[in-house]
């Protein structure tokens, strides 16, 4: 077991419960983005950490970096996109006062 | 100090100092804080890339946030009723339950990282120039597929984004 692996995994977690904590917690929808950022920067660095110390040799490691970072930019430019409507419609982004979606 | 020893010491750094600005995220009142703090998470994660030696992945990771936050400051600016967090406004709901949520996730990673076997680590890593030759293969070759469809779903996420954001025929600005 290699201890640099631990260490980088062990911030990872930190990061990883943080975000959840960021994404549950906040009302405001840009807020909530923040935390799901910060979950998937966690696992950016778990990608590129398995990478380094498990297995170099193969570069799958790094594609995945790319597609969790496509991810990103995804979720950014979709949840702006829905802010933009939101704050169009309401006035406001606050998830709290999107209950009239239930129906 | 040997090489190993300073990778150790950048690691420990640079993490402490993403877990640090990600904990500020949610601790100040200033919405453009909050953006800068996760700038500066952003990139203390970009660093570790680099001290892991994944240089391309760092340099895009530090590059790609840097313009995301920005963003995303912007955003808070223009959607916030009080960006600047001058009136302490309550932001937060089921604080609680969030800190007992995030405290299990994080106490069920850490457990799963120590109890897991991991083997031996590598010692040596491919050259920059030879990691990202190898890695510009890879994309264009047997992860060919994946790749284009990432480009495909930016493309519609890009498309849909807009579509979701413009205002509806008929409907007066303002």
């Amino acid at each position: 077991m290699t201890f640099e692996l631990v260490i980088v995994l062990a911030m990872a977690a930190a990061l990883f419960g943080i975000g959840i904590y960021g994404a549950l917690s906040q009302t405001n929808l840009v807020m909530i983005m923040m935390g799901v950022e910060l979950i998937l920067a966690a696992a950016l660095l778990n990608l590129v950490a398995f990478w380094r110390y498990l297995h170099p040799e193969t570069m799958a490691g790094q594609m995945f970096v790319l597609i969790v970072m496509t991810v990103m930019a995804v979720e950014m430019a979709v949840g702006f996109g829905i802010a933009v409507a939101r704050f169009r419609a309401r006035g406001s982004v606050e998830v709290e006062e999107a209950r009239e979606l239930r129906g | 100090m040997s090489g190993s020893a300073a990778e150790t010491l950048f690691l420990v750094f640079f993490g402490a100092a993403a877990v640090w600005f990600g904990i500020v995220v949610f601790r100040t009142h200033s919405m453009v804080r909050s953006a800068i703090a996760l700038l500066f998470a952003q990139t203390a994660v970009g660093a570790m890339f680099l001290v892991m030696q994944a240089e391309f992945l760092g340099v895009l990771q530090i590059m790609m946030m840097a313009s995301e936050m920005s963003i995303m400051a912007i955003f808070m600016v223009m959607f916030m009723m009080d960006p600047g967090g001058l009136g302490a406004m309550e932001m937060t709901h089921q604080k609680r339950l969030s800190l007992k949520a995030g405290g299990a996730g994080f106490a069920f990673a850490l457990g799963v990282i120590l109890l897991g076997g991991w083997g031996p680590a590598a010692q040596e890593v491919p050259a920059a120039a030879a990691q990202t030759a190898a890695l510009g293969r890879e994309l264009l070759g047997r992860s060919m597929f994946v790749f284009e469809s990432a480009g495909l779903t930016i493309l519609t996420a890009m498309i849909a984004a807009t579509m979701v954001a413009i205002a509806p025929q008929g409907e007066k600005e303002g």
